[in-house]
């Protein structure tokens, strides 16, 4: 209790203007930041995978798999930064007890469970079932017991159930893309219906972070599948990554322009709260936003994958470019979700002064939890690649 | 034959819990969507239509900043001493010649508002004393995700100590910056008209402490109350009006500076 | 019935009864009485207990400071404001008396001079002008602060 007092005096002593006395400390810190992040990874890696089963990018088939196993990781963890940073996790779940119908935040609950149980899992059964049946005769051990349960007794191997599992599939996948987009538009919502923050509350924000959510996604498959290939030492499918680089650049400009315009219209209307949020933008966010996310974040990806549409170098060269460029949307978009949610806290709601953000290594709120949560889904990833590798399976849909 | 007839079921059977799941599921969408626009104001029932509709004017031609009312509200409501957390507070507003406007709550005006800037240099000076507004169609009671904090049937913006999970959205969405989370109980505080008294006829420490009467608490609905009558009587405004958030505490003389 | 209908249709209706069956189990039961919220929240928040006890409470004892206070200027400020009552659940004035030090930075709070205070009936002083090392209470009887105590 003493450090923590301690850390308020100090912010105390570097508010910047006039703050509600309640606004010293920040409400939303790092966890609140990863939560949106997480959730963004998971949406776009299965707007991507959707992509070759619903729209029929046939190319990208070799990252299908992969990219449903990333969103599965991924949505594993995603609870776990939001419960942690709750004053008294174990009330959490009220959430699904008595959601009021009136908070976006109550939704969560039961889109979440929604979507991994009925669309993600379900999906992924589908998807799995022939050749965890095929995979059961040939295996022992753990992988046979597992096989043997998760396929529930279903064991027709015939081609008419084949089809049936893969017209499943297909309906599965389509309903799972507007679940997608409210497993991530909600959480937008959450910030953008808060009309007592000028920074949040804009009709634009579900559809920005959706679209950040599906270039974060899409970069995050691209890095993995580069790394995962590299791991197995085979080659990397390369029209399926030219490909994948092109949505990821599409999407980036419809993400570029819609934070743009957010953007340009705060200032041109510059109405009360632009004051202070023009100080916030050029001086506490500046790093963070203009350099991070703007320019390290969007501009070089825009640059790097765009010259690629009209003059492409060697196979080597834009290998390690969207390796580089991936990497670099990724940690943009992280910044994204920080400059959202710490930026719109450190300015006091009377527009009139900032607070500060301290950072913290250890603690439920601090770095070393927020590394932690972001490496359990890629060992969660590795464990599942090992269970059942894409790339062993016998089936695919068509 | 046999395989077409179980393949009929199972798409029968696919099909009809697709529907089942279909339908279980955009009812759960659409019943959070239900009152999307703003909380529900609470329907009186019959048995308590005599209650009343508490609200508190603040006349600011009066307050002096001593600060006794944030002091009151600390002692009378448990509310940790140090300066972050506060039910409420006195702000001090100076508008300097040169059109800067200072705002200022040491220790949220604890132990009387001073002024610093010289007097040659001042223009005017006010003191806004600032609390939960209880507002009509509160945003933070539309926000909380599970009803830990919610209206009472007299008007009284409420919380749950013993079912706040602790998330912080409710202060988030309050504009007024009322709101906090105490350290000690971990779960939302903020200023409930002091609930404990006024359901016993008394005044709110706040009310009952300031020496120059510049707080007026009362019901809303009784026409012989002082609130109605100072209503009446003076031009009162609201906080951020633009945010419709229909405030139940009206401020006398309050000038375009205050935030 | 095949095996698949079975099943599947089994663990759905199974969760969904086992979900059903717990928020009814979980829910708390005024939960909804008068609106979204725990009923009896509202009997929670009005059981706290009460420092401040007003005037009244203090005549019992101390009518004749409160008759001398009504004669002066302090008659709109009520006892509590300067002497508030020491936090404790047993709050017994006879115990713990809310004795206040008439310093100069007591009165200040509410008698200092500010531009803010001007004309709201409240006398201001420069202290450092006034007197600086005495007291307030040496001259001004606080129950009645023009009764000036002789030099």
């Amino acid at each position: 209790m003493e450090e923590h007092y301690k850390h308020l005096y100090e912010a105390l002593s570097q508010v910047d203007g006039y703050i509600y006395p309640n606004e010293i400390d920040l409400h939303w810190g790092l966890m609140i930041v990863l939560y949106p992040y997480i959730t963004g990874l998971v949406a776009g890696a299965f707007i991507l995978a959707s992509l070759e089963r619903v729209f029929n990018v046939k190319v990208l088939k070799p990252t299908y798999g992969l990219a449903l196993l990333t969103a599965l990781s991924f949505l594993l963890v995603a609870t776990l930064p939001l419960v942690s940073h709750l004053r008294h996790p174990l009330r959490a779940y009220e959430i699904l007890m008595t959601p009021n119908p009136t908070s976006a935040m109550a939704i969560f609950g039961f889109v979440y469970l929604w979507y991994l149980m009925v669309v993600l899992l379900l999906e992924i059964w589908f998807d799995y079932r022939l050749d965890f049946v095929l995979w059961s005769k040939k295996s022992t051990g753990f992988k046979k017991f597992f096989y043997r349960t998760i396929t529930l007794g279903i064991n027709d191997t015939d081609k008419k159930s084949a089809k049936l599992d893969d017209k499943l599939g297909y309906f599965i996948t389509l309903i799972g893309i507007p679940s997608a987009f409210l497993l991530h538009g909600y959480v937008g919502f959450i910030f953008g219906s808060i009309k007592a923050n000028p920074w949040w509350s804009t009709v634009l924000m579900p559809v920005i972070f959706l679209f950040s959510a599906m270039v974060s996604g899409i970069a995050l498959v691209m890095v993995i599948y580069m790394v995962v290939s590299w791991f197995r030492k085979v080659a990397i499918d390369m029209p399926c990554l030219d490909t994948i680089a092109k949505y990821l650049f599409y999407i980036l400009i419809i993400d570029f322009t819609l934070e743009s315009l957010d953007q340009i219209h705060r200032i041109y209307e510059a109405e009360e709260s632009f004051d202070i949020i023009k100080v916030l933008v050029s001086g506490k966010l500046n790093i963070t936003l203009l350099i991070m996310q703007v320019l390290l974040g969007t501009i070089i990806p825009l640059i790097v994958i765009g010259i690629f549409q009209v003059y492409k170098p060697s196979e080597k060269i834009r290998k390690f470019s969207y390796f580089f460029v991936g990497i670099l949307v990724l940690i943009g978009i992280f910044f994204m979700r920080w400059n959202v949610v710490i930026g719109g806290q450190l300015f006091s709601k009377s527009l009139s002064g900032f607070t500060s953000f301290k950072a913290v290594y250890s603690g439920l709120e601090g770095y070393v939890m927020a590394a932690v949560w972001l490496i359990v889904p890629l060992l969660i990833l590795t464990f599942l690649l090992w269970l059942m590798p894409p790339w062993k399976k016998v089936t695919m849909h068509e | 034959m046999g395989t077409e007839r179980k393949l009929n079921n199972r798409r029968k059977f696919f099909q009809t819990s697709a529907a089942l799941v279909g339908g279980t599921l955009l009812y759960a969408l659409i019943k959070p969507f239900e009152a999307l626009a703003q909380p529900k104001e609470e329907e009186i029932k019959t048995d308590q239509a005599n209650l009343a509709i508490w609200g508190m004017g603040v006349d600011l031609e009066k307050c002096i900043g001593c600060g006794k009312c944030a002091e009151a509200c600390k002692i009378e409501n448990k509310v940790p001493k140090e300066p972050f957390y506060f039910r409420t507070w006195v702000e001090q507003y100076t508008v300097k010649n040169d059109g800067t406007v200072i705002i200022e709550s040491p220790n949220g005006g604890i132990g009387g508002l001073k002024q610093s800037v010289p007097d040659e240099e001042i223009f005017k000076s006010f003191m806004v004393p600032k609390l939960c507004n209880h507002c009509t169609k509160a945003p933070c009671v539309q926000a909380c995700p599970v009803g830990a904090t919610f209206i009472s049937p007299d008007g009284v913006v409420l919380v749950d100590e013993t079912y706040c999970i602790g998330c912080s959205y409710c202060i988030q969405a309050c504009p007024y910056g009322a709101r906090f989370m105490n350290p000690i109980t971990k779960v939302a505080d903020k200023c409930t008209f002091c609930y404990h008294r006024i359901s016993e006829g008394l005044q709110p420490a706040c009310v009952e402490v300031c020496p120059t009467d510049a707080r007026i608490f009362g019901d809303l609905r009784d026409k012989e109350s002082d609130l109605v009558k100072f209503l009446q009587v003076k031009p009162t405004q609201v906080l951020k009006p633009h945010l419709n958030t229909h405030s139940r505490v009206f401020y006398n003389g309050l000038s375009s500076e205050v935030k | 019935m095949p095996k698949l209908i079975f099943r599947l249709f089994l663990t759905f209706i199974v969760f969904v009864g086992i979900f059903i069956l717990i928020q009814k189990l979980l829910t708390p039961e005024s939960f909804g009485k008068y609106g979204h919220y725990r009923a009896n929240s509202l009997d929670d928040n009005k059981m706290r207990t009460s420092f401040y006890k007003g005037d009244a409470k203090c005549t019992e004892c101390h009518q004749e400071v409160y008759d001398l206070r009504e004669t002066d200027v302090h008659s709109g400020v009520r006892c509590e404001s300067c002497h508030s009552p020491k936090i404790d659940a047993t709050t017994d004035c006879k115990v713990m008396p809310p004795i206040v030090k008439g310093t100069i930075k007591f009165c200040a709070e509410c008698h200092a001079t500010n531009p803010a205070r001007l004309k709201k009936g409240v006398p201001q002083l420069d202290f450092k002008e006034h007197y600086e090392k005495q007291n307030c209470i040496e001259c001004h009887n606080p129950h009645a602060p023009w009764e000036l105590k002789e030099n």
